[in-house]
């Protein structure tokens, strides 16, 4: 029962050959898409970053066991894993290693003071070697962030210039990984880029009725997170409608256009300036925090 | 040998394949001898018609020397043990529309075994992949019109009275709605598409909010 297209046995072959070399081609095609090394480049700073959080955490923590009152002058967790690893225990500590380091001269009295009484136990050469790793690692970690956010920054704006204007490289390049590249990025529209990252909270808007979020990544754009909590909504629905519009330039024109950012300026002025009082808060909202007028959408066969 | 077994193991029901190229693994499943043929075990876990073969599902949805459409192949896990099913007489096309993905599945499945046909493509577009008309369309593919996808995939390709199997994902196609709602309402379709619906089987506990419908084309459509 050979039905018409099915191939003879022989040519079975040949067509699997042939549709092998076809998807290996597409597939090599889809890797080299520029975009796709950019989703990989942001993901890998983010990791960076959280690595670079717990290592600098730990040498800190175990070296405060030795030198705690380091920890309290140095605030700035990477230039404290630098004089770990660089110096070492508190012994060395010597007004020679500590020039250069940018610090004020009131500020190395502090520090050689602080050695002389400082509430610190005793080190082991053991422990001490293990703690200046950890920090030198972590001084290393910040190397590659800063080298990585550069790289973020810079391919951005030669894959997607537009959304960069608009959003911000690195925002951008999160908005960017969670669609799955530019194209799909470019197809979204404005609300679902309004709440992208925030999808436990929508799902349980859905679900319950509860309030709905306003912001997922776009909440670190300093345009939102730096506006008062009653703008926010209405700062992250014109920044997403602005993304939306610049992803399909990128995407689809390839080419900058100042307008969209010059766009919106003129509407985050005109929201900052129309919503310039936090609005009356009404009596009864404290008790229901669910919108009126709008009853929670409820499948009749939910389960639970 | 038949190329389907089904035995008890570790107080369990489990299926094993018959292995199409003997000594391979696609993934980590185990290697057994039986009856002096090489057999995969096929995990009901990872496999979404292996599950519905344990809770059901007759083994003669995918028959020996069977032509299978596969949309959503995935890695080729589950399309390795349609593979090993159909035999060498059989075809399997697996169409996958993600690269990432794709890339496993020809290296591991479509590369190893000459009886499946890899594409890396879209499902909405059928001519893309029209090399057969089809004894079996299987569909799993997470998308909320699903079911509009696989009809369309079977009037295009499927022989007349063909097989449809279609994994109903319900929370792709509405996270709010009862999955129960929605098996009964993608059967609707199936059926107003000239399908006489066979079966529908749930997967749990081996995967959740999952169904599989078993339907047959209507020989006049």
């Amino acid at each position: 029962m050979s039905g018409e297209g099915i191939p003879e046995n022989q040519d079975v072959e040949a067509l699997r050959q042939k549709s092998i070399a076809a998807a290996e081609e597409a597939i090599r095609q889809a890797s080299s898409r520029p975009d796709l090394h950019l989703v990989q480049a942001i993901q890998a700073l983010d990791d960076t970053d959280k690595y670079l959080n717990i290592t600098a955490t730990r040498a800190s923590e175990w070296y405060g066991l030795h030198f705690p009152e380091l920890a309290q002058m140095v605030q700035d967790n990477v230039v404290l894993c630098k004089m770990i690893s660089e110096i070492g225990g508190r012994g060395a500590y010597s007004l020679e290693a500590l020039a250069g380091r940018g610090f004020t001269d009131k500020k190395v009295e502090a520090i050689m003071e602080a050695k002389e009484r400082s509430k610190g136990g005793e080190i082991s050469d053991g422990d001490i070697t293990k703690v200046k790793s950890l920090a030198s690692l972590a001084v290393q970690l910040s190397a590659l962030r800063g080298g990585l956010n550069d790289y973020v920054e810079a391919q951005m704006k030669r894959v997607a210039p537009n959304v960069s204007e608009v959003a911000g490289a690195t925002i951008g390049a999160r908005l960017m990984a969670k669609a799955g590249g530019l194209d799909r990025l470019a197809v979204l529209p404005a609300s679902t880029i309004q709440i992208l990252g925030a999808e436990k909270a929508l799902f349980r808007s859905l679900r319950t009725g509860a309030r709905p979020p306003k912001h997922g990544i776009l909440f670190q754009h300093q345009a939102v997170h730096a506006a008062p909590k009653w703008q926010r909504g209405k700062i992250a629905r014109t920044l997403a409608n602005k993304i939306a519009i610049a992803a399909r330039v990128d995407y689809y024109r390839g080419s900058e256009d100042p307008t969209i950012k010059a766009g919106l300026d003129k509407r985050l002025e005109g929201i900052k300036e129309r919503y310039k009082e936090p609005p009356q808060r009404r009596p009864e909202q404290r008790d229901r925090p669910r919108r009126e007028g709008r009853p929670p959408r409820r499948d009749k066969f939910r389960r639970r | 040998m038949s190329r389907l077994l089904k035995e008890e193991r570790l107080g369990r029901k489990a299926l094993l394949t018959r292995n199409l190229v003997p000594g391979k693994r696609v993934y980590n499943e185990d290697l057994l001898q039986r009856g002096g043929a090489e057999y995969r075990t096929w995990d009901p876990f990872r496999s979404k018609l292996a599950a519905a073969m344990i809770k059901g599902l007759p083994d003669s949805a995918v028959g020996e020397g069977a032509k299978v459409l596969y949309l959503g192949a995935s890695t080729g896990t589950t399309v390795s043990h349609v593979s090993d099913l159909v035999g060498p007489g059989g075809l399997v096309v697996g169409v996958e529309f993600s690269p990432r993905v794709a890339r496993e599945f020809i290296e591991k499945v479509a590369r190893e075994r000459g009886n499946v046909i890899p594409f890396v493509a879209d499902a909405r577009d059928p001519s893309k992949y029209s090399v057969a008309k089809f004894d079996v369309v299987y569909c799993d593919i997470a998308q909320p019109d699903q079911t509009e996808i696989a009809l369309a995939n079977c009037a295009a390709l499927l022989k007349p009275g063909g097989t449809l199997l279609l994994v109903v994902k319900a929370r792709s196609i509405d996270v709010l709605k009862d999955p129960e709602r929605v098996f009964i309402e993608e059967e609707k379709k199936l059926r107003a598409g000239g399908f006489d619906v066979k079966s529908v089987t749930e997967l749990s506990p081996f995967e959740k909010d999952h169904a599989l419908i078993h339907a047959v084309m209507d020989s006049e459509g």
